[in-house]
């Protein structure tokens, strides 16, 4: 599979031989590299140690000037009061309408695109291609002018969950579209041939053979729609009034006007992570290779 | 040669059928991707302010004003070194530390191994809002930990202290923030790298006396070099557009000293109701990321002809 040329085969191996050199090594220097190693973990996750337990402190604790480093006395509290915030359930359930609906949109408009460039030669070709790649690295945040203008004077999406809706779609359209290219492309065209060979029409060939060969992909590829559509924040905090926002723009909003309530806050900033985390977990194989596809070989 | 040969075989379908193919997605596109670039750059032309955007009355053009007003302004030109000057700082700390990471991975017993990963694992999935929260808790000048920590050396004194105070040490935390944030996805990437570096290579120049720097520079940088030019352009295209961290770190208000060019072209739209003027800083900002843009656009047309 093309997306997955970076990352190496799983492949059985002896514990000694997992691709690490065994030369020219000494005791000692391994001893150094074990303790540099196990210190960075330690640094990297004391941020994320840090947010999980302040959510568990009481405000005594947190607001503490001595922080304590264990919970002395862990408490739900703060969750509790994030969720009857006003506006948060108001969010969540904007949230994950927004990103749903964004996510199958994508896929389904992306997936037909990507079909094209995968398994058609035409004239034309390149030019899609180019375009793709080119309108993922426009900065979304500096075009959040026209479009502002543009919802605005469109009054039937302006303020609501379809216009945004609107503008994630194509926020996640350009990635869905190169990764899901990537599986397709993955799929030996020998397949399609003989399928066409043994009498099926094209459009059997798409219903039997590349849509539930391409599956696993259309996953991954969701599931990184979906992470970039639940993190956004900026786009929906301009286009909608509080009554129309996500769960981000409620953590951002929330921050601004009570900034010191960091108990509640970092309880909302988990909640709001869980999915993300749990999907990123997930996939996390599939994203490092697909935003580098193919480089080391290229 | 074989594009030829298709062709002529299938007909004339393969022209309709992909173009219906991909027509839903170039409409979506054109529609609120190509029609807000142009708007933008004709924007960028005229004033917009509220008095035309309450009325609806049309908004007059005014030439080259915006750009005239926003290149003669001295903030925009702190504002773009601030940006280069981070972008810079900011991208050759998190590419040397990603692959020293990268590369004390490769030496480590799998256990520390399975640690590193995990540990950055959780905070690449965190969500770059939740990310700079939790930096911007962690420097609170009551209840930081860093404060906390730092006061503990012997001989400083820094309880209270209010990092945002001065712009250096409050780019500090922000960098930080970013550098900490982006290390995962390099390392990792990078680590993915030098897995198909053949051990066999190196274990050939060790036996033949080459020191371990002389093995990285003449083995591992080659191999790793389209990789590398991939991850940094990346990293110089993210970072460049930052936005997130120092807007969550400044309360959505970030004063003068902690203007990026994205922040500084949202404020002088939606704060200040100048949208023409916001519209020709962001078409500079988009002319500006075009040259790092064109790197990684022809490393990555180069895979996407490969199949």
């Amino acid at each position: 599979m093309a997306v997955l040329t970076s990352t190496p085969p799983r492949r059985r191996t002896r514990k000694a031989d997992d691709g690490v050199m065994t030369v020219g090594r000494s005791r000692i220097g391994n001893l150094v590299a074990n303790a540099a190693g196990l210190i960075f973990a330690i640094v990297m996750f004391f941020p994320v140690y840090w947010v999980l337990i302040t959510s568990f402190k009481p405000q005594t604790e947190w607001s503490s000037f001595t922080p304590t480093f264990v919970p002395h006395a862990p408490t739900l509290d703060n969750f509790t009061s994030a969720f009857n915030a006003p506006l948060f359930k108001q969010s969540l359930i904007n949230g994950i309408l927004v990103t749903a609906m964004a996510v199958i949109a994508a896929l389904i408009v992306g997936f037909l695109g990507a079909l094209a460039v995968a398994r058609f030669r035409f004239y034309g070709r390149r030019a899609i291609i180019l375009v793709v790649l080119a309108v993922q690295l426009i900065p979304f945040i500096s075009l959040l002018i026209p479009i502002f203008l543009m919802l605005q004077s469109w009054h039937a999406v302006g303020n609501t969950l379809i216009g945004v809706t609107l503008v994630y779609t194509v926020l996640i359209l350009p990635y869905t579209v190169w990764m899901l290219r990537g599986f397709i492309a993955g799929i030996p065209r020998e397949l399609d041939e003989a399928a066409m060979i043994d009498g099926c029409t094209r459009g059997q060939v798409f219903w039997r053979i590349v849509l539930p060969l391409t599956g696993p992909g259309l996953v991954a590829t969701s599931v990184y729609g979906f992470i970039q559509a639940w993190n956004e924040f900026m786009i929906i905090n301009t286009l909608n009034d509080p009554e129309h926002q996500n769960l981000m723009a409620w953590l951002m909003q929330n921050q601004t006007s009570r900034g010191t309530y960091w108990g509640p806050l970092m309880a909302g900033a988990i909640i709001t992570s869980i999915p993300v985390v749990i999907f990123f977990l997930a996939v996390q194989r599939n994203i490092a290779s697909g935003l580098t596809a193919g480089a080391v070989k290229g | 040669m074989t594009r030829h040969k298709r062709r002529r075989r299938r007909g004339g379908d393969d022209v309709v059928i992909p173009w219906l193919l991909s027509g839903p997605a170039l409409v979506l596109l054109a529609l609120l991707l190509a029609y807000p670039v142009g708007r933008m750059l004709v924007l960028s032309f005229q004033k917009l302010g509220l008095k035309e955007l309450w009325t609806g009355a049309a908004a007059p053009f005014v030439g080259v004003d915006n750009y005239v007003t926003v290149l003669s302004d001295s903030v925009f030109w702190s504002v773009v070194t601030r940006t280069v000057l981070f972008t810079a700082v900011s991208v050759v700390l998190s590419v040397l530390i990603g692959l020293g990471v990268a590369l004390l991975m490769r030496r480590v017993s799998r256990t520390v191994r399975l640690l590193m990963i995990i540990a950055m694992m959780f905070v690449w999935a965190l969500p770059a809002l939740v990310q700079a929260q939790i930096f911007k808790m962690m420097t609170d000048s009551d209840v930081g930990v860093i404060n906390y920590l730092i006061d503990k050396l012997p001989g400083v004194e820094f309880q209270n202290h209010s990092w945002f105070f001065t712009p250096v040490q409050g780019w500090i935390v922000i960098t930080s923030c970013v550098v900490w944030a982006g290390i995962p996805f390099l390392a990792i990437t990078l680590n993915a790298g030098l897995t198909q570096v053949p051990k066999e290579l190196m274990e050939a120049a060790t036996v033949d006396g080459a020191n371990a720097w002389q093995g990285f520079k003449n083995i591992t940088v080659p191999i790793l070099k389209p990789l590398l030019v991939i991850v940094t352009t990346l990293s110089v295209i993210w970072n460049f557009g930052l936005f997130t961290q120092n807007w969550v770190m400044r309360d959505g208000k970030p004063e003068p000293e902690f203007q990026t060019l994205a922040t500084y072209s949202y404020v002088q739209a939606f704060s200040q109701n100048k949208y023409g003027l916001g519209s020709a800083i962001a078409m500079i900002t988009v002319l500006i990321l075009l040259g790092a843009m064109a790197v990684y656009i022809r490393q990555m047309f180069k895979i996407g002809e490969v199949d």
